[in-house]
């Protein structure tokens, strides 16, 4: 099967370049597999990957046109030639690895911690079943940026809207029973930049590897700050 | 007053427009469609017609704000450059403004004729 890999090293290379790979597909193979066997034919070759199997968010890629996780990614659900490429509109620092630093920047801005303004009481605090359900389809985001790096208003301004990944967990947080910091967390996110850069263009729910869906977080974060202005 | 452009109320601002817009232009097919005013006495008596004159002073402010928020966030997002996108805001802002100028002229002059 023949792959098209973007390849750059910034300390040899004036340019990137698109560098033509041969793999041969064994049953189950997936794209990370695919990578490592190109790895192996050129060592020079770089891309991060860890686990293997969709937990760590460390292989985001654009395939195709497509952000996805390499490990998750059957080839043979794969249109040849396959192209693979960095995540969209990051830094490259080499081949397939980007800079991902702007993407945490924005995560850590939203507070991505329960923040009590109660003394911490001596046991743990309780959740009723239903005030719990709340936080399926937001605890289970595993950062990986492909939906971040898949919004065209994160490519536009990523030192100021903190993009899809980092307002469903500033959600995940304003939607949990036990934060006591939902005035402050809206206000923080007042103004034209860090929320309302987002026109619903929903690329973010199109790629999202653990099917989660940061559009609808962002419209629960507006309703709810409409509600408290109103 | 805040140091940034509003957030909250821009896109309020648009989903209640939007929402004014669709329910207009849903009468005015319907209009179009029902009893189509034929001749230019027709169309002056329907746009000089009070609350007809209201209505449509209404939809005309809502396409504005809306045309507004609108031209506001594709700058916002396109135009980094402080003193081109102030200058393209001033130009797209005296521009609704004139057309707001010119549309309520046009109203009011056919409720006075009508």
């Amino acid at each position: 099967m023949k792959f098209i890999v973007f390849r750059y090293n910034p300390d040899l290379d004036a340019t990137p370049r698109m560098q033509e790979y041969d793999v041969e597909v064994t049953r189950g193979m997936m794209l990370r597999d695919a990578l490592l066997e190109i790895k192996r034919q050129d060592e020079s070759f770089s891309f991060r990957h860890s686990c293997g199997e969709g937990v760590c968010g460390s292989d985001g890629l654009n395939v195709n046109g497509t952000n996805l996780l390499g490990c998750i990614t059957r080839v043979s659900d794969l249109k040849e030639p396959v192209k693979v490429r960095p995540l969209p509109g990051r830094p490259v620092i080499r081949d397939l690895v980007v800079d991902m630093s702007q993407f945490y920047q924005q995560y850590r801005a939203v507070e991505p911690y329960l923040i009590r303004r109660d003394p911490l009481p001596e046991q743990e605090i309780l959740q009723s079943p239903e005030e719990r359900d709340k936080l399926d389809g937001l605890y289970e985001c595993i950062m990986c940026g492909c939906c971040s790096t898949s919004c065209p208003s994160f490519w536009w301004n990523p030192d100021k809207f903190h993009g899809p990944q980092a307002l469903l967990q500033s959600w995940r947080f304003l939607a949990d029973s036990r934060d006591q910091a939902t005035d402050e967390r809206l206000d923080a996110l007042e103004g034209p930049y860090k929320l309302f850069r987002c026109h619903t263009i929903m690329n973010c729910v199109d790629v999202c590897p653990k099917h989660l869906n940061p559009t609808k977080a962002i419209g629960k974060i507006k309703e709810l700050m409409l509600e408290r202005a109103i | 007053m805040s140091r940034q452009a509003s957030g909250l109320r821009a896109w309020a601002l648009q989903r209640i427009s939007a929402v004014y817009l669709g329910l207009y232009i849903i009468y005015f097919l319907g209009v179009l469609l029902i009893c189509p005013p034929d001749t230019y006495e027709a169309w002056k008596a329907f746009v000089g017609d009070p609350w007809g004159s209201m209505a449509m002073l209404l939809f005309f402010s809502s396409l504005l704000l809306h045309a507004w928020v609108g031209v506001r966030d594709v700058l916002i997002d396109y135009v980094h450059p402080m003193m081109i996108r102030v200058t393209l805001l001033t130009v797209f802002g005296i521009g609704l403004i004139g057309s707001s100028f010119s549309i309520a002229k046009a109203i009011f002059l056919a409720g006075l004729q009508s």
